[in-house]
């Protein structure tokens, strides 16, 4: 059952996408809000599996939401739900470290399917933006990446969090930190979207 | 005396071109605010509707009608949304506008952008960071539709006191005087400035507009505008 948390400045739309997701077999929406300064209690409360998060709140920055998510141990999936397919909003969402863009100028089906696959460990954006985030990156990984640091590329890549990694690989959370911060800075990426992205397309 | 009218005059014209983009800025917000999202509601319910509908056939497939109409004035505000938005003209820099412009043709076309910025570009004036946008735009558009090219070139670079933009392709080219003269005559249709456009907007701002295409032998543009 994927879990999911809705936000977004318009009742009339997480009226819709209730009644649209509550009847899917596979997901269960966990928790709705329009106000953008609650979404991190509410995940704190309900801890989703993916957050669904209009890019356009005017209470809060959506970008700041996501980065508050992101500084949670278990941070859930965010899925940025925006009406702009243009470059500014693809790079908003990108920078900020979301794992996914669903449109609203798209049919809801299409955020439907987007939900799954954030949820199965995808990143969810167009080909071009891939492109772009890999030339911006710098080309191809660098050769100085130790064995170790290698193998908790992967793992980032795979939508693994630290403390998950940690378990895996028979580490501390603060040494899978540690890593990390050392592989973000070797790849010249800033957050675990690009490190992933770069894995899918550089190495 | 003429050249304080020239200075006047020109900057009136930089004044203008910041007014349009507030404007077409207001326009997009509107139709984000209104129709998308009563759009996008009322398609998810609508969807709703249909799988409901699946004992009655045929209030099914009306059903299923209904969506596909509503998705097809989507798709029309899509287009719209994507040709007109500024982008964060204020905070983002020239190269970072571009990059995004490159990336978002990519994505609307299918069409590859190869893209040459310098790492030292740095900023310019709002009046001309927003024509040199309008420009790419305009231009990536054009050779989309006629060059029959499957890539396009962009580079940008800084020439002394100016900003200099090429955008060319290897298509099918065209012969300049009589496209302009076309456009003198017929205006220019939805929402394309057209080349024309593009030579006014290069003179409100005082800069140079050089175009070289032929039939059979792509085609290269190449404005440069006052950096400051």
């Amino acid at each position: 059952m994927i879990r999911v948390l809705l936000a977004d400045d318009h009742a009339i739309v997480l009226e819709g996408l209730r009644a649209l997701l509550d009847g899917e077999p596979d997901i269960k929406v966990a928790a709705w809000t329009t106000d953008g300064t609650e979404v991190v209690k509410l995940v704190e409360q309900h801890k989703p599996d993916v957050v669904v998060l209009d890019l356009e709140l005017t209470s809060i920055k959506g970008t700041e939401v996501i980065a508050a998510l992101r500084d949670r141990t278990t941070p859930p999936k965010v899925l940025v739900l925006t009406a702009y397919n243009d470059g500014e909003s693809l790079r908003s969402a990108l920078d900020a470290g979301a794992e996914g863009l669903a449109l609203k100028t798209e049919s809801p089906q299409q955020t439907l399917t987007a939900i799954r696959q954030v949820h199965a460990g995808q990143l969810v954006f167009p080909q071009a933006a891939r492109r772009w985030i890999e030339g911006r990156a710098g080309g191809s990984a660098p050769g100085d990446l130790t064995p170790r640091e290698r193998e908790v590329w992967a793992l980032v890549a795979g939508g693994l969090t630290n403390p998950q990694i940690a378990e895996r690989l028979g580490l501390s959370d603060n040494t899978v930190k540690f890593h990390v911060q050392h592989l973000f800075s070797k790849l010249g990426v800033k957050n675990r979207t690009e490190a992933a992205l770069k894995y899918a397309h550089g190495r | 005396m003429t050249e304080v009218r020239d200075a006047e005059a020109r900057a009136a014209s930089r004044r203008l071109l910041a007014t349009s983009e507030r404007e077409l800025q207001r326009i997009v917000l509107d139709m984000h605010d209104g129709p998308v999202q009563d759009i996008f509601a009322a398609l998810s319910q609508l969807q709703v509707l249909e799988r409901a509908l699946a004992a009655d056939p045929t209030a099914a497939q009306r059903a299923r009608q209904a969506v596909r109409l509503l998705e097809r004035a989507l798709g029309e505000i899509r287009n719209f949304i994507g040709a007109f938005r500024p982008p964060g003209f204020e905070r983002r820099e020239l190269g970072q506008i571009i990059e995004g412009l490159a990336v978002q043709h990519e994505t609307l076309t299918e069409q590859a952008v190869e893209l040459e910025l310098p790492g030292e570009l740095g900023d310019c004036a709002l009046p001309t960071k927003i024509a040199i946008y309008r420009i790419l735009q305009e231009a990536l558009a054009n050779g989309h539709r006629h060059s029959g090219a499957t890539r396009q070139r962009v580079s940008v670079e800084r020439r002394g006191v100016s900003i200099a933009l090429t955008v060319s392709d290897d298509g099918r080219g065209f012969e300049p005087q009589r496209v302009l003269a076309r456009e003198e005559d017929v205006g220019v249709e939805g929402g394309h400035f057209g080349l024309r456009g593009i030579q006014d907007r290069v003179e409100m701002l005082g800069g140079t507009f050089t175009l070289e295409s032929a039939p059979g032998q792509g085609t290269s543009l190449t404005v440069a505008l006052p950096a400051e």
